[in-house]
């Protein structure tokens, strides 16, 4: 289980690497364009099978820390909520692949209401609140201070995002 | 008398509304992010660096630089009165600050910080002043075999202060430097890493790094653990929330913890990688050992604040110095920094004295400004900037996922930037989690192309002679001294070992 993250990394570079072999280029003799990156491959393919074996073989105690190691927190990390995490990350992956769609500020606003109540806040009327509030707020400073281009949507949604944006008088 | 002219010329191109208002939300949204719970400075800067593109170089930096400088000051309010610090930096001060505050002296304390604020922020930006373009004629001396030295060294100086396992650090480095080569090669046109995909074709942004890894991972890996639901400010009795100014006869008395912390700041800062964090604590480690109330210290003696404090603010000058003469960041802050000159086009570095002088008197001129402005805003707002702590986690949560979703769509309003930054948020998860640190991840895709372009140029240059880095004196000092920081802590954590073994070896009993 603990050399999985190294494991990983080092198939990682043996695809890469592979990969690697296969960038083109005419150089007329020079250096190709593929050395940086292999050279680099390499470089992390020891690393990783080096923190492999030592885990694996050595089991030592050996370990090269950076300077300011002394300086990280030594307090207890609490417990760790799977539910939590893995709603987070389906709510931002909702919101990704939604925003094509639905437009930014729907989506902003469903975002904003939803999250932090899967991240435990049981507020309902905070969480409703802080998504109307905070979508207006963002959309007059990304568009009217910042002008960022941002998804409208399509359909419907375009044309809600499109009366949104003439409410806040943005042509 | 032109280097005055021109500095003079910094000051009047600042002193325009426009300029001004961009200063002052600059400073506020430092303070916000110091003292905000779940966002650090480097994230915060990171955060605001998309809201950039739209605005002018100078107007930019000056944005980015004020929150850098007023976000080494905001989290010292909350760690001296509340035990929260607002940073990493600002945990020295729980020691003296808040051992102070709790002795009925917080208004002190907080006075204690903010003298040791203006000295060093002053003090600093003088060196800054004095050093950067003596050491940018330097640097325009260097060729590309002693430039890829110098981006070698900061490279190494970033793994060399990771803080965890070395070998993870230089794992997350070489990733970052592989994301740097995706794309289309600047020297042959070859296609690398890209699978025929457009938006891979023009590579990987560093931004996208950035904003996904600090912004989005930072967000996974709190919520993971359950976020708070506001910050707690239950201190021993109610605190006050005004400063009080110590005696002029008692700062002088202190001169030497200020020289001791300001010293410690510039040469720590200047050091690519290290940042305010290192600084503090480097500083309060000196102190403890050598300052005259050494034994007082942890109990609320206001030499702790002063030396954590004077450091931290000092590496803020230290670090631009590396960053406007080379083009190399000193801290994670002046990363970002150089990232927005990179967006603008524009390359720091010698050349920038050449080129657009305008730009590094108008960088020298805000410091000083941010560093005035974050003392007034530091004395006057410590009611409200405490009052934000009482926000609850999840929402802020929200908001900095969106403002990353905002940051991704805001260069090309392109949605593939949109998946790839919310990827690197995983990535920055998994890494937060396997205990791979981030730092020389984003580094390495920032200064990557850099290091290659100089390694590349010098290859063909020196006919494919890689033995070129180690004939030619700099480079190759430079070279050694990288070599040295990267083999120091192996050294270090060997001989540790090794003396912890019983003498003859004979660990093993029957």
């Amino acid at each position: 289980m603990r050399v999985i993250p190294h494991a990983v990394m080092l198939a990682v570079a043996c695809w890469l690497y592979w990969l690697a072999t296969r960038i083109d280029a005419e150089t007329g003799g020079r250096i190709s364009p593929a050395v940086w990156p292999k050279a680099i491959i390499v470089f992390m393919g020891l690393l990783c099978a080096y923190e492999i074996v030592k885990r694996l073989l050595v089991k030592s105690e050996f370990v090269a820390k950076g300077l300011v190691t002394s300086m990280e927190s030594g307090e207890d990390k609490p417990g760790e909520r799977f539910g939590m995490l893995f709603a987070g990350i389906g709510l931002i992956a909702a919101f990704i692949f939604t925003v094509p769609w639905i437009g930014f500020f729907l989506a902003t606003a469903i975002f904003l209401a939803v999250f932090p109540w899967a991240g435990g806040l049981r507020k309902p009327v905070v969480c409703v609140a802080v998504s109307l509030v905070g979508t207006v707020v963002l959309a007059v400073v990304f568009l009217k201070v910042a002008y960022i281009s941002l998804p409208l949507g399509e359909g419907p949604f375009r044309a809600l995002s499109l009366g949104l944006l003439r409410v806040l008088g943005v042509t | 008398m032109e280097f005055l002219a021109g500095l003079g010329g910094g000051f009047a191109a600042i002193l325009t509304p426009m300029n001004l208002m961009v200063l002052t939300i600059g400073l506020v949204l430092g303070m916000l992010v110091a003292v905000l719970p779940g966002l650090t400075l480097v994230r915060g800067v990171v955060l605001a660096l998309p809201f950039t593109y739209k605005m002018g170089v100078g107007p930019a930096l000056i944005l980015l630089t004020a929150m850098y400088v007023a976000g080494t000051y905001g989290g010292a309010i909350t760690a001296i009165l509340f035990r929260i610090p607002g940073e990493p930096m600002d945990v020295p001060l729980l020691w003296d600050g808040y051992a102070m505050a709790r002795k009925g002296e917080a208004a002190l304390a907080l006075g204690w910080a903010l003298v040791a604020a203006f000295v060093a922020g002053v003090v600093s930006w003088a060196f800054m002043v004095a050093l950067t373009q003596p050491l940018a004629a330097v640097a325009l001396k260097l060729s590309t075999p002693e430039y890829f030295a110098v981006v070698a060294f900061g490279l190494a100086s970033v793994v060399t202060l990771s803080g965890s396992s070395m070998v993870n650090a230089l794992i997350s480095l070489c990733l970052g430097l592989l994301i740097a080569t995706v794309g289309i090669d600047a020297i042959y046109g070859a296609e690398r890493f890209a699978f025929g995909l457009p938006f891979l074709q023009d590579g990987i942004e560093f931004l996208l790094v950035m904003v996904g890894a600090y912004g989005v991972g930072e967000v996974l890996t709190r919520m993971a653990t359950g976020f708070a639901a506001s910050g707690s400010t239950d201190a021993e009795g109610k605190p006050r929330f005004v400063t009080s100014f110590p005696r002029f006869v008692e700062v002088v008395k202190m001169k030497a913890t200020f020289a001791r912390g300001i010293i410690t700041g510039l040469l720590v800062g200047v050091v690519p990688g290290a940042g305010a964090t290192v600084s503090s604590f480097v500083a309060y480690g000196i102190e403890n050992q050598y300052g005259k109330s050494a034994r007082k210290l942890g109990e609320g003696a206001p030499e702790g604040i002063v030396a954590a404090k004077s450091a931290a603010t000092a590496s803020v000058g230290g670090a631009f110095v590396p960053l406007l003469a080379m083009g190399i960041p000193g801290s994670g802050a002046t990363a970002i920094i150089l990232a927005a000159f990179l967006l603008h086009g524009i390359q720091p570095g010698p050349q920038v004295f050449a080129k657009t002088p305008e730009l590094v008197n108008l960088i020298f001129a805000a410091v000083l400004l941010a560093t005035l402005g974050k003392c007034i805003l530091g004395y006057f707002a410590i009611r409200p900037l405490c009052k934000v702590l009482e926000a609850p986690e999840a929402i802020i949560s929200a908001f900095v996922v969106v403002f990353c979703f905002v940051g991704a769509l805001a260069q090309r309003n392109s949605l593939p930037d949109l998946y790839v930054m919310s990827a690197f948020g995983l990535v920055g998860f998994l890494f937060e989690r396997f205990k791979f640190p981030l730092a020389p991840l984003v580094l390495g895709t920032i200064l990557g192309p850099i290091a290659e372009n100089n390694f590349m140029t010098t290859m063909v240059s020196f006919d494919n002679d890689w033995t070129v880095f180690f004939t030619r004196p700099i480079s190759a000092s430079i070279l050694a001294l990288a070599i040295l920081g990267l083999a120091w802590p192996v050294i270090k954590a060997a001989f540790a070992h090794f003396r912890k073994a019983p003498p003859g070896g004979q660990t093993q009993t029957p």
